[in-house]
Formats: C-alpha cells, sequence, structure tokens
C-alpha cells in the first residue's frame, strides 16, 4: 500500500495551519523584538526588559480598574441571573433577556457612545441629578471606563450564569422541593456549585478584556492617568511613531498577559460558554417573600443601568437618512468585506485545527496533540492585538501602504482574536463525534475530505454556522485594530462612528450605532438558532 | 392504601388519566412501553406534575392541595439524586436537615441509614468516586432517613448490570419490610421483580391498562397489550 504511506507521511492540514499560527506569532514578536532592538522606557531611558516607572504605573492602574470592573461584573451579573432563573414567569422576562442579548454582543464603540449619551454632562441622569440637588462626577475618568467595562460585561456573565445555572439537572430543583429547601438552602446547594465552577474562568476572562482595554479607556479615561498598555502602544505608535518603544511596551504586555492566561489554564478554567440556553425552570424558592424583593431589586436596577445604554441608539432612529451617503456606504461595505474576510479566516483556521487535533491513529483522538492545540488555541487570549498588530506591521512596514497594511492586518488580527471563541464552538461536537464515530469510520476507511462530509459535517454545520455568524459580528464591531489603521481609505462603521462622535455629531453616530447593534443582533439571532 | 381516582394530567401532546389503588405496605412494579405515562404518574403522585383532575388519596387523606415537600413520599430518580459537591453522608443528612446542621443523634440516623445499605465505609466519598449502584444506595438512604411512607422509585436502577438490579431490587423489598413502606417502581424488565412484587400496573397511552398479582398480569394471553410489551 506504497499510496497509502505516502499519504499517511504528509502533515495534516491542521497540523500546517498550526505551524502558520505559532509562526504568526513568532513573527510579530521577531517584529517586535527588532523594532525594540534597544529597549527602553517611554521615558527614552534604557531600562532593558524591566518595566520603566511609567509602565508600573500603567500596569497599576489598569489592574485596579480591571479589578474593580471585574467584581462589580461579576456580583450584578450573577445577581441578575440568579434574580431572572428565579422568577420563570414574569411580564417583561423576554424583553430583559433581549436588552441582555443586545447588551452582549452591541460593539464596544456603541456602549462608550450608549454610556456618554445617558451618563454624559447633559445625558438624563445627570439632569435628573441635578433636579434631585445632586452633582455626579464627569463621565470621563476611572468612574467612566469602570461603569461602561460593568455594562459591557454585566450581561455576559448574566448570560453565562443563566445558561449554567439552567443546566443544573432539574432534579435537583425537584429534590430541593421535596426536601424542603429554605432559600439558603437552595442557594447553598443549588447555586453557589455552579458560581464556583463558572467563576474562576468568567473573572480571568473580563480581567484580561478589562486589562487590556482600548476603546472604552481611549473614550473615556480622560487622559493618560488611566491609560492601560492597549493605550500605551497606541499612542506610541499612532501619534508619537515610536515604534522601539511600542514594541517594549507590547513586549512587556505580552509576558503578562501570558502569565495570566497561564494561570487561567493551570486553575482548569475554560473561556466563558455563552452558547447554553437560558430557560426558566421551577424553583423550591420562588415563593420567598425577601427574596421576591431582592430579585425585583437586582433586575430594576439591572435594567436601569443596562437598558439605557442599549436603547440610547435609538436616538439615532431620527437621523436614519443620515445613512444614506456614500460615506456610510463605503464604511459598511469595507465593515462587511474585512469582517467576511475574518469570519472565513476565523473558521477554517479553528476547523483546521479542530480536526487536526482529533485525527490520530485508529480513528481515535490523540489526546496530547489536543491539549497542544488547544493551549495554543488559548495563547491568543493572552496575546494583546496591538502587540500582535505592531509585531506584524513591523515586519510589513516599507512594503506596503499603511492602508494595505491594514487591509491585510485588520481581518487577520481579527479572525486570530476571535478564533479561540470560535474554536470553542467547533472543537466540541467535533470531538464528540470523533469519541462516537471515530473507530467505525476508520474501520469503513472514511479519510479526509469523505470523513469530513460523511461523519463530521451532519454535527458542524450547526456551529460553523454559528461559528461565522459569531466572528463576523466580533469583527464588524471591532474598534481596536482599525484605530490604528483607519482613516483616509480605510474606513469601517465604527471607525465612521467614532469620527461622528470626536466632531459631536451625535445624532448621526447614533444611527452608525443603530445599524451597527441591529446587524449584531441580527448575526447573533443566526449563531443562536443555527 | 394508595389510591388514584381518575388523576388527570394534559400537555399538549399527551394525556394521562390514572386509576389504580395499592394496598398499604405492598410493593407494585409499574410496567410499560417508553413514552407510554409511566414516570408522569409518579411524578404526579409526587406533586411535580399540573393535575387538572382527579385525585391522589394515601391513607384516606387527599395530596392534592399539598406541595412536594409535605406529601408522605419519597422520589429516586434514574439519575441526579446525589448533589455532587456533597459526600455521601452529607447527601444523606440533606433528608433530615438542608442546612446539614444535625445532632448527635441525627448523625447516628445517618450513619444507620447508611449501614442499613451496606455503604458504612463510603460515608465521605463524593457521589463521583461512587459507583451507579451505591449512588442509588445513597439516595435510597436519604428516602429511609425521611421516613415518608411511600417509596416512588422511577426506575432508579434501570442503567445497572443485571445482578446489581437484582440485588438492589432485593435490597429495596427488604428495607419495604423493615420499614412498612409502600412502593410503587417502574421497571422495564418484568422478569427482574416478579418475585418480589405483590401487583403489576401496566401503564400504556397514559392510563393504568391492568393491575394484578403478578402471576395473572404476566401471565400469556392475559392482555394482547401485555403480550405485545413482553414480547410474548
Amino acid at each position: 500500500m506504497p499510496a497509502s504511506r505516502t499519504r499517511s507521511r504528509l502533515p495534516h492540514p491542521g497540523v500546517i495551519a498550526a505551524a502558520g499560527l505559532i509562526s504568526i506569532m513568532v513573527a510579530a514578536l521577531v517584529g517586535l523584538a527588532s523594532a525594540g532592538g534597544q529597549i527602553r522606557g517611554p521615558a527614552g531611558s534604557a531600562s532593558g526588559l524591566l518595566p520603566s516607572p511609567y509602565l508600573q504605573g500603567v500596569v497599576r492602574v489598569a489592574a485596579w480598574q480591571a479589578g474593580l470592573s471585574t467584581v462589580l461584573s461579576l456580583l450584578l451579573g450573577t445577581a441578575l441571573a440568579l434574580a431572572l432563573t428565579r422568577r420563570s414567569a414574569f411580564p417583561g422576562r423576554s424583553l430583559i433577556m433581549a436588552v441582555i442579548t443586545a447588551a452582549t454582543v452591541a460593539p464596544t464603540i456603541v456602549i462608550i457612545f450608549g454610556v456618554v449619551t445617558v451618563f454624559g454632562r447633559s445625558g438624563p441622569v445627570p439632569v435628573l441629578a441635578s433636579q434631585m440637588g445632586l452633582t455626579l462626577p464627569a463621565i470621563y475618568g476611572l468612574h467612566g471606563i469602570v461603569l461602561a467595562h460593568v455594562v459591557m460585561n454585566t450581561p455576559l456573565v448574566a448570560r453565562v450564569m443563566l445558561g449554567a445555572l439552567a443546566a443544573t439537572p432539574n432534579e435537583h430543583g425537584r429534590l430541593g422541593q421535596m426536601l424542603r429547601f429554605s432559600s439558603l438552602d437552595c442557594f447553598r446547594h443549588l447555586d453557589w456549585p455552579v458560581i464556583r465552577r463558572e467563576w474562576p474562568g468568567l473573572a480571568t476572562f473580563i480581567f484580561l478584556l478589562c486589562f487590556t482595554s482600548f476603546a472604552v479607556v481611549l473614550s473615556l479615561g480622560g487622559g493618560p492617568a488611566n491609560a492601560t498598555l492597549e493605550v500605551a502602544i497606541y499612542q506610541a505608535l499612532r501619534l508619537d511613531v515610536d515604534f522601539s518603544r511600542a514594541a517594549s511596551i507590547a513586549l512587556f504586555q505580552i509576558m503578562l498577559s501570558l502569565g495570566i492566561v497561564l494561570a487561567f489554564s493551570l486553575i482548569g478554567a475554560g473561556l466563558p460558554d455563552t452558547s447554553g440556553h437560558m430557560a426558566a425552570r421551577p424553583r423550591p424558592d420562588a415563593g420567598s417573600r425577601g427574596l421576591q424583593a431582592f430579585d425585583a431589586l437586582m433586575i430594576g436596577f439591572a435594567v436601569l443601568l443596562i437598558a439605557p445604554v442599549v436603547l440610547s441608539v435609538l436616538t439615532g432612529v431620527g437621523q436614519l437618512h443620515s445613512l444614506a451617503n456614500r460615506q456610510v456606504l463605503d464604511a459598511g461595505i469595507t465593515s462587511m468585506i474585512l469582517a467576511a474576510l475574518a469570519a472565513i479566516m476565523a473558521v477554517t483556521l479553528a476547523l483546521l485545527l479542530a480536526t487536526a487535533a482529533e485525527s490520530g491513529p485508529s480513528g481515535r483522538s490523540s489526546p496530547h496533540r489536543a491539549r497542544l492545540i488547544d493551549l495554543a488555541v488559548l495563547a491568543l487570549l493572552g496575546l494583546p492585538p496591538f502587540a500582535l498588530v505592531t509585531g506584524l506591521f513591523v515586519l510589513l512596514r516599507g512594503q506596503v501602504s499603511l492602508a494595505g497594511a491594514g487591509l491585510v492586518l485588520v481581518p487577520l488580527v481579527n479572525a486570530l482574536m476571535a478564533l479561540p471563541f470560535v474554536y470553542r464552538l467547533i472543537a466540541p461536537p467535533l470531538r464528540q463525534s470523533t469519541e462516537r464515530h471515530g473507530r467505525l469510520a476508520a474501520s469503513l476507511g472514511l479519510e479526509g475530505l469523505a470523513r469530513l462530509r460523511i461523519v463530521a459535517w451532519p454535527v458542524l454545520k450547526r456551529p460553523l454556522a454559528a461559528a461565522l455568524a459569531l466572528s463576523a459580528a466580533l469583527s464588524m464591531g471591532d474598534f481596536g485594530v482599525i484605530a490604528l489603521f483607519g482613516g483616509g481609505d480605510l474606513v469601517t462603521l465604527p471607525y465612521l462612528m467614532a469620527e461622528r462622535m470626536g466632531a459631536y455629531r451625535i445624532d448621526e453616530a447614533g444611527a452608525v450605532a443603530l445599524l451597527l447593534v441591529t446587524t449584531a443582533v441580527g448575526l447573533t439571532f443566526i449563531a443562536d438558532r443555527a | 392504601m394508595l389510591e388514584l381516582d381518575a388523576l388527570t394530567i394534559r400537555y399538549p401532546d399527551f394525556t394521562g388519566r390514572y386509576t389504580l389503588s395499592v394496598p398499604k405496605g405492598a410493593l407494585c412494579a409499574v410496567i410499560g412501553p417508553s413514552g407510554g405515562g409511566k414516570t408522569t404518574m409518579l411524578h404526579a403522585i409526587a406533586g411535580f406534575e399540573p393535575v387538572i383532575g382527579g385525585t391522589t388519596c394515601f391513607d384516606g387523606r387527599n395530596l392534592e392541595t399539598l406541595p412536594p415537600a409535605l406529601r408522605p413520599c419519597s422520589l429516586l430518580f434514574q439519575d441526579h439524586n446525589l448533589f455532587p459537591h456533597l459526600s455521601a453522608s452529607q447527601n444523606v443528612a440533606l433528608g433530615l436537615k438542608p442546612d446539614l446542621s444535625l445532632s448527635e443523634t441525627e448523625h447516628g440516623m445517618v450513619a444507620e441509614a447508611l449501614a442499613s445499605v451496606d455503604l458504612e465505609d463510603e460515608t465521605r466519598r463524593l457521589p463521583g468516586e461512587l459507583s451507579g449502584g451505591q449512588r442509588q444506595r445513597v439516595a435510597l438512604a436519604r428516602a429511609l432517613v425521611m421516613r415518608r411512607p411511600l417509596l416512588l422509585l422511577d426506575e432508579p436502577f434501570g442503567a445497572l448490570d443485571p445482578g446489581l438490579r437484582k440485588s438492589m431490587i432485593t435490597l429495596t423489598d427488604r428495607l419495604r419490610r423493615q420499614h412498612g413502606l409502600t412502593v410503587l417502581m417502574t421497571i422495564h424488565t418484568p422478569s427482574d421483580i416478579t418475585h418480589v412484587a405483590d401487583l403489576v400496573a401496566f401503564v400504556a397511552e397514559g392510563v393504568v391498562q391492568s393491575a394484578g398479582p403478578p402471576n395473572e398480569i404476566l401471565k400469556a394471553g392475559f392482555s394482547p397489550a401485555i403480550d405485545a410489551f413482553m414480547g410474548v
């Protein structure tokens, strides 16, 4: 059987993809290292790899705001999820669920717009407060950042926790009823085990998001005092055009973030799963008067905090006609092209990596290879997009224009940033399919595309559609990497929205925000029902 | 005596209407095809199904207005009977006090219940460290400490090996006799239970089609539906 021997010596396409992925990461690091050949602190003093006092300050402030945002988001999101789990039927529950979903997928720039519109100087909250004789602090600064992060992440926590709580076996709720569980017993035996399991992964993920936050800090930070490392890299690249300093900060950030990811994987925490069903279950403690009041308070508070921000995009309804111009059309087309490219890249990479992880001898998966690939994908979480793009841009510098580099790097980096989430949608069903049918497929001699079509496709078509929609939604709303390359010929909808906000054309920005949220919610609807 | 009198449950795709009498202290095996309404009947007796008509009486007392916590019955499910974060003895202790603040006497009751199901050496183990049969025995021990006279078993031994299944049924029968329990047990393989059951109820299409002593009900030719179910 020489033909089959020859075929078996060829590396699996997924292994080539994994090698390509690692090469991109290494290339980014090489680019950073070459630019930062003489690594120095932002103040210009040679300081080796040790962070300068400036960087130490940035890390301290970023860690503080990220920690605060994480704790508040976890507490509020979990309380909201518990309240919604206990209240399985009340008027408006489905509306609240829709707001949670919309807030989870709304692009960052839209949340910023909402926070400024609702909590900004002339927004309804400060106006109402002043009528009551209260003076609220300006939105720009640490509290603005934390507020935006809490508004962004509370719905995420609520969605993950609702799915996890709904996955508790129905029998446990019935046992609670039979065993006369009090409210406290319900929390102790039904809820706490779920919280204890979900919080480490959620906390690490949210901390990482807030610690590397860019758009929120740039827009609401109110100056360099609250900068994160991402903002510092952006300032070094875009404002000071100092590649060496950007590289040194990026290298420092990679080390920090990879450390967090390593801790993340050591505690065995996984990426938060937002795909769980959020169905309500009958609860033994639903009748408690005290909990009814607490739940009403929690739902009311969360809704008052989140809903106005999400609904602020409705200010754009009156300006929908402003969308009918060449600028918006071009930005929309650019966004769609970049999102489609990013989605195709992310899903193709995830599929190749997942099939490589599952292709072992005799139709069985190879645990070591699977673990290695899982770790490589997880490592992307620790690779800040700006660090990645900075390294790659340094390598491309002089070869292509800024816009040309953007056209390549924006979808590539967006795809890589979406990859951990997309991989999580695709790898588990493929793994399950291999466990169930791997040996049968091997015994029938099914390999390559035939195996993919006959064995994997039936279980993968829905996750693939969901993955395409999710990665497209993430890319459509991106206002990170595009901030570096945007302008001139390369303008996306989030970039255009930020420009309009900067020019105080708030209603027109609202119209773009409405378009962005509608697209994101539409794509999520497809992803959820795929 | 447990008496179901036209106990009615209705879903869009299923209607159950059950009439059945089980003498006090008897073991009634509930058999029938999958989807025929056996589980629904047990869950309705336990108070977990929305009943739209009829009555459930035990010892002359109508249970319909009582919530599951106040009914005189314990229900064992096929799976998920234990909380995975609690040890075997803590899972049993839940039957006495859900906040687990037991007195010395109550600790003794838990130990005694675990000993009666031959698990005195496994008290500290978590459910994940126990075999399927051991997990169901822990659930049985909890039902014992709850001291409720009606034990409802919803195919709790269905996933066990045939030998283990038979020994669990023998254990259940022994506990029933020791504690004077009335037992309703759904089961897929009637031959497992004919030696201990006082009564067999054949449930299909949401109705108790036949009920009586095993040697009568399971006799070939008694009912075409039962013959078809038994593969005779």
